[in-house]
């Protein structure tokens, strides 16, 4: 299978805390690989350096070909991001962010895309509202839309059900189940394990920056076990280390 | 409550030194005591050729005008907070999660804001003075006193601020009704006294004899000021939805010439819909453009013919320059992390924008010279000014990239921008002295201002784009 998404070796260190440490993957073609661990365990630098939102301070990776260091507006221009905190420019209505991002993306017919994804996530109503005004639910709406808005051949989500409610999540997991069924790839990073356990393919398990394992979800459910138990044996062994 | 006013003060603190480092942070307020008391040697000689009077009036007009600016700084219409610290999550939104009003988050954003710049700005330079007042022939009192009086200046400039915007968002009209009453009020004064009406600028009079009454007068002023701010005061409310039809799309189009024309669409409409362009131009450009023309205008027999023009000029431009930060104020790198943008097209799209705001000191420029009856000097003032003002973005673009808002306060950043401004201040204002047209030159400054941009956008292309 080809490979979208490898790092090798790849470090993030703040001054002389390592927010990440050496860490290698790869993510194929049409996986939906869940990127698990704690709170402050690396999950967000991992996705900002994938996304060259900041610099590896050792290590490699290459997302969709494009080196993250080398060219990391590049990367930018051909993934889908939906970050962790940002927020949408609180002057511009939600329309107006959409046609922002489709403008800067250069994406055509962007009336009929908007209107299509103001439809599906219900949220037609605030097309016209200011950014700064939605509530966080709406924007964080808004942010999807704008990850997915140009289809791109791979899309990166921290956290990506964060903030929705019960409807709202489930209409998401079933947008990217299919996603992936059409040959996407999506990379998502969660502690909510029993989400990552329903939805993804493949994992990863990171602690205090380092990665503990990985491998496909359906190894894991062959052997009799479960992500959460697994998830959580691993991180308190590691714990105890 | 007093918890509330210490933990601000810490908090402001930490923004600041934690962009650049407590030490570099620490420092700012040791170089404004430097350049005061080194300055203050020059008094001497300086007396040889300003009337002590005169110097008087500049040194309060450049304190009043940096309460002027203080205050303008984010403090305006319904935006406050927002505006001043976009997404961070600070104690000035704590009426969210703790038992206290806005108005009383306000009053204590406002009067952190005041003691903070006091010991960042006003003590600094008065300490200055005092120490070396015993050298250059200056008795204590005097020195005290002018640190008393500058003290009330900088508050002067503050609170009017405060007042203005409260206002400003309660209603346009009265602000201008109110603005309009003062210049009728002053005028009035003058013609009754047939004296200059700034002379009857509370600090200034307690300046040149001291009695109590000018004091309390002085403090009633100021409270009532504040007071009136604070009870005006217009927090937005909570869930209000404003809603605009699409006017990002024309305007795209509309931009087409321009590098980037969805992100001049943005500023665009970040400055009209925040009510920025208005409010800053008013509060930050026109009024201290206004107060420093009018104490320019009692030192004109001491400029060479035409020289006020000039003088006014290249001051118009420093203040041109400022805009830069208007533009870059509402939103860090973080908003465009997740598009296909880099830090020098943003960079790129902000001076863009800058340079479509230089309207603003082109007009202001041609208006001082058609009011002082210098027509004819209005090309070479016109180009001396808007040089100015792009060299001077030049460097701040250069020093700051897209944080000049926080970075000025680096004192290695300051430094190197007061040196390279300064120097060319100097020259030009010299030059335009010695032949009006002579100012044509400050075309040169292209030049550099082409090489400081490019310098600019591989300088912080090179940065993490997260340190922003």
């Amino acid at each position: 299978m080809e490979v979208v998404l490898e790092a090798k070796n790849l470090s993030k260190q703040y001054g002389d805390v390592i927010a990440v440490n050496n860490i290698s993957l790869a993510v194929e073609k049409g996986a939906l690989f869940g990127l698990l661990g704690p709170n402050g365990s690396g999950k967000t630098t991992m996705i900002k350096m994938l996304t060259g939102q900041t610099r590896p301070t050792g290590g490699s990776a290459t997302v969709l070909g494009v080196d993250v260091i080398r060219d990391p507006v590049g990367v930018r221009g051909k993934v889908g991001i939906i970050p962790e905190q940002e927020t949408p420019p609180s002057f511009l209505t939600a329309m107006e962010y959409l046609e922002f991002v489709a403008a800067v993306r250069k994406i055509p017919g962007i009336e009929t895309k908007a209107d299509w994804w103001f439809d599906f996530l219900d949220f037609a109503d605030k097309k016209n509202v200011l950014c700064k005004d939605l509530s966080r639910g709406t924007r964080q709406k808004l942010m999807f839309t704008q990850a997915f808005i140009h289809e791109p051949a791979l899309a990166l989500i921290d956290e990506p059900l964060i903030n929705f409610d019960p409807i709202m999540q489930d209409l998401i997991k079933d947008y990217l189940a299919g996603y992936v069924k059409k040959g996407k790839t999506i990379f998502i990073s969660t502690h909510i394990l029993e989400v990552a356990e329903e939805i993804c393919s493949g994992f990863a398990i990171l602690h205090k920056g380092t990665l503990l394992h990985t491998g496909p979800v359906a190894e894991l459910t062959a052997a009799g076990e479960h992500l959460p138990s697994f998830f959580l044996s691993l991180v308190r062994k590691d714990r105890h280390v | 409550m007093f918890e509330l006013f210490t933990n601000m003060v810490k908090e402001e603190w930490r923004v600041h030194s934690t962009m650049f480092g407590s030490l570099s942070f620490a420092l700012f307020p040791v170089m404004i005591f430097g350049i005061a008391f080194m300055g203050s040697f020059l008094l001497p000689l300086m007396r040889t050729t300003l009337q002590a009077g005169n110097l008087t009036l500049i040194v309060h007009a450049t304190y009043l005008m940096l309460g002027i600016m203080v205050g303008g700084f984010g403090l305006l219409g319904n935006e406050v907070m927002n505006r001043r610290f976009g997404q961070a999550s600070l104690l000035a939104y704590s009426a969210r999660s703790l038992p206290l009003s806005e108005k009383f988050i306000f009053s204590n954003f406002v009067i952190k804001d005041t003691v903070y710049y006091f010991f960042l700005w006003v003590l600094p330079f008065g300490f200055g003075y005092i120490l070396a007042s015993p050298f250059i022939g200056v008795p204590l009192a005097d020195a005290l006193l002018l640190l008393l009086t500058l003290t009330l200046s900088f508050l002067f400039g503050l609170c009017s601020v405060f007042f203005l915007s409260a206002v400003y968002a309660r209603s346009h009209l009265v602000l201008w009704l109110v603005l309009l009453a003062v210049v009728v009020g002053l005028g009035g004064l003058a013609a009754m006294t047939g004296a200059n009406p700034v002379l009857f600028f509370p600090p200034l009079l307690l300046n040149s004899a001291f009695t109590w009454a000018n004091f309390l007068i002085s403090c009633t002023v100021l409270a009532l000021l504040f007071g009136v701010a604070i009870v005006l005061f217009n927090p937005e409310s909570v869930g209000s939805e404003k809603m605009y039809r699409d006017s990002f799309a024309p305007l795209n189009r509309r931009f087409s010439f321009l590098p980037n024309p969805p992100l001049a669409a943005k500023d665009t409409l970040d400055l009209y819909r925040s009510g920025s362009l208005v409010g800053q131009t008013i509060f930050s450009f026109l009024l201290p453009l206004a107060v420093i023309w009018f104490f320019l205008s009692l030192l004109g027999p001491f400029f060479p013919p035409h020289g006020l023009l000039f003088v006014v000029a290249v001051t118009t431009g420093v203040i041109a320059s400022t805009m830069y930060t208007w533009v870059t104020m509402f939103d860090t790198f973080g908003p465009y992390a997740c598009l296909p943008v880099a830090v020098s097209t943003l960079i790129t799209s902000k001076l863009t924008t800058f340079a479509v705001l230089q309207v603003i000191p082109a007009v202001s420029i041609a208006a001082v010279a058609l009011l002082s009856g210098e027509a004819v000097y209005l090309v070479p003032a016109m180009v001396l000014g808007i040089s100015v003002s792009f060299y001077a973005v030049g460097v701040m673009a250069w020093l700051c990239g897209l944080s000049p808002n926080v970075l000025v306060y680096d004192v290695r950043v300051l430094f190197v921008y007061l040196i390279l401004v300064g120097i060319v201040l100097a020259i030009f204002t010299a030059v335009s002295f010695a032949n009006p047209y002579f100012a044509l030159f400050a075309v040169i400054l292209a030049i550099p201002t082409w090489l400081l941009v490019r310098m600019a956008k591989v300088r912080w292309d090179a940065v993490d784009p997260e340190g922003f």
